[in-house]
């Protein structure tokens, strides 16, 4: 505890289990893990493929509930929460980006980044999608559908997005995974710029050691067990 | 960007599945809206059709009083004759205003423009109906009778009432034949009691202009001369009267008093009217099994139509999830969607309705061959209201249990499902 303000806990995780039942076998995606996410801090959750890095994100951003365990998100118990319930928790507190960006494809630019403004019911000018689509450098691209773009320019996009809300946390799902090196490079400083400039947390999932090492925390992840 | 908005461009985005959708709908919606015009046009065009005759009653041989409603309004087959003397003696009665004595024959039609080919069968074997009528007291009870006007038809008149070679041709049936005033038409007649036909030569001194009933499909020709060339010089195949006073009881009483002729009928069209009208009645179970499976057909559309488009966005509706959609919010999309499409739909089926209810009636009115000439389907606008209502709300709950179904999907399960 260096800085109280910094050091304040936003997620809180305790001997978390997410078991998928499957026609005979029980996976054991999560099987006890103690989590704490402090707020403004980058967190790296690190692992190989099928370690349980999604499912773990996925827990901590609300969209899926644990099997077992003890999980508050900004405070808020979240176990035994009906899906209608979580929707609170994770509206306005949590940002989420996926691996493959998940832009709707019927919606331009612009009006995907204002599409979590309108389910929030938040009020929003043309003016202010600009500024965010300008902080992602795709003021240009306001009017295009995801389809044309690029890969990095979705990605972007669904960062936009994200922070529309202007969420305490920004979580994403191998945010890289889906981009060659290059692009992937620039997106990750991209979320790095952001999240500093708003001063906001940052977990990401990758199995990417270079961008693990720009992360102020890594955890690492193995058969849904923390190893370090 | 609000969710109408949003809606609007998921179904724009989506041209194909929202077009099938749409027609789906609209052709369940102008079934229903064309079935209930006919339900509620028909009464009125079997009125209509009636009214025309210009009478209210009609005296005529024994038989079946159905049978003689559909043979005064199509003028049909299976002819029955009384004594003309029925004519004059009834003519005589206090409650008569007008009467008229009426003859309908069937005539052979000759084609002559094609005579030389032998092979060329195709008008040989129509028959015209040719009414014989006493022409003053026939113009009273039907005044409104008019000689088309124009090149080739002016000039047209009545007949001569002494004449035998002089016809006036209805509008439809001048059309048909394409003859004009000054042309001859051939038809040929079995007189009562012969075996082989006689062919006679007639002059068109007149075509009527259309009134849209059954006198369109007419020749007329003088009484007399009807009544020689069928070899029956004193009968007759309707009398028809109005009664100075009409209701109920002035109507029993007349038939009363008639009924005592042997071989006579008096039947009021008040009773053809029902006659027909309950004809229709067991039609109509028909008619409405037919609109009840449309609609539900349409219902099953569109529910499909939703449940497949939720399905096939799933991926979407739980990203619209996990960046803040609630539960109601999804619900409330998919739910305007569906509104979007059955308002729609309905609203097209509605115009379909409206233009082809043209092809609807001359398909009832085949259907139901009664000799119906006015339109049997009116579509109103209440009719429409109440369509393109009763189809928003279908389609609503039709969109229930789709939205339900999106609504409550977890994202992480959704999004998965899809990819
Ligand atoms: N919905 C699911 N049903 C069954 N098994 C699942 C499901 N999601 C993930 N798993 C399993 O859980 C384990 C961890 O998956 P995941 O969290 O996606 O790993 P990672 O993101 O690290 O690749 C894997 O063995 C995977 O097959
Ligand atoms: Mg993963």
């Amino acid at each position: 505890m260096i800085q109280n303000n910094e050091k304040k806990v936003l997620i809180k995780g305790r001997n978390l289990k997410r078991y998928y039942y499957r026609a005979a076998e029980t996976v054991k995606a999560l099987d006890g893990i103690d989590i704490d996410v402090f707020a403004g801090e980058s967190l790296c959750i690190l692992g190989a493929s099928g370690s349980g890095k999604t499912t773990l994100i996925n827990l901590l951003s609300a969209l899926d509930a644990p099997t077992e365990g003890e999980l508050f998100i900004d405070g808020k118990n979240v176990i035994g929460l009906s899906e209608n319930q979580l929707v609170d928790i994770r509206r306005g507190v949590i940002g989420y980006v996926f691996q493959k960006f998940h832009l709707i494809p019927t919606l331009s630019v612009a009006e995907n980044v204002a599409l979590p403004l309108m389910f929030l019911g938040m009020p929003y000018s043309d003016r202010d999608i600009d500024v965010i689509l300008d902080s992602v450098g795709l003021l240009d691209r306001r009017t295009h559908k995801p389809s044309e773009l690029s890969g990095g320019q979705m990605q972007r996009v669904a960062v936009a997005r994200a922070l529309a809300v202007k969420p305490k946390v920004l979580i994403a799902d191998e945010p890289t995974g889906n981009l060659d090196k290059q692009t992937g490079d620039d997106v990750f400083a991209l979320f790095l710029d952001l999240v500093k400039q708003q001063n906001i947390g940052f977990i990401l999932t990758t199995h990417n050691l270079e961008l693990a090492e720009r992360c102020d925390r890594v955890i690492v992840l193995e058969d849904g067990k923390i190893i370090s | 960007m609000n969710f109408f908005k949003f809606a609007l461009k998921n179904l724009i985005g989506r041209p194909i599945r929202t077009v099938l959708t749409i027609g789906g709908v609209a052709l369940a919606v102008a079934v229903a809206v064309s079935l209930g015009g006919f339900n509620q046009g028909y009464k009125k065009a079997i009125e209509g059709s009636i009214e025309q005759l210009g009478f209210q009653v009609m005296v005529m041989a024994k038989g079946c009083p159905y049978e003689a409603a559909t043979l005064m309004l199509k003028g049909g087959t299976g002819l029955l004759y009384l004594p003309d003397n029925a004519y004059t003696q009834i003519k005589e009665d206090p409650d008569v205003q007008a009467i008229t004595p009426i003859f309908i024959g069937l005539a052979e039609k000759q084609n002559v423009g094609i005579m030389g080919d032998e092979d060329e069968g195709d008008g040989s074997n129509a028959f015209t109906i040719m009414s014989g009528i006493d022409l003053k007291s026939f113009k009273e009870m039907k005044p409104w009778f008019t000689f088309k006007t124009g090149e080739g038809y002016d000039g047209g008149r009545w007949f001569d009432e002494n004449a035998t070679d002089e016809i006036v041709m209805g509008y439809e049936v001048a059309e048909y034949e394409n003859r004009k005033v000054g042309d001859t038409f051939y038809a040929s007649v079995t007189p009562n009691g012969a075996v082989e036909p006689v062919m006679h030569e007639f002059k068109v001194v007149g075509v009527l202009e259309r009134t849209g009933s059954q006198d369109d499909g007419s020749v007329y020709i003088p009484l007399k001369a009807a009544q020689t060339i069928f070899n029956r010089p004193n009968e007759l195949t309707i009398v028809g009267i109005k009664l100075k006073e009409f209701n109920g009881i002035r109507m029993r009483e007349f038939e009363g008093r008639w009924l005592r002729i042997p071989e006579v009928q008096v039947v009021s069209l008040q009773q053809v009217k029902g006659a027909l009208i309950s004809l229709i009645g067991t039609a109509q179970i028909m008619i409405a099994a037919v609109a009840i499976i449309a609609v539900i057909v349409a219902i099953i559309g569109v529910i499909n139509a939703i449940m497949m488009s939720v399905f096939e966005r799933m991926g979407e509706i739980g990203i619209m999830k996990a960046v803040g959609a609630s539960r109601k919010q999804v619900f409330i999309l998919i739910w305007i969607e569906t509104l979007f499409l059955t308002l729609i739909g309905a609203i097209v089926g509605c115009l379909l309705a409206i233009v082809g209810s043209g092809a609807v009636d001359t398909a009832l009115r085949y259907l139901l061959n009664m000799g119906v000439t006015t339109d049997m389907v009116d579509i109103t606008l209440p009719l429409l209201v109440l369509a393109v209502v009763s189809a928003v709300i279908l389609g609503l709950l039709a969109g229930i249990w789709p939205s339900l179904r999106a609504a409550n999907l977890r994202p992480v399960q959704a999004i998965r499902s899809s990819e």
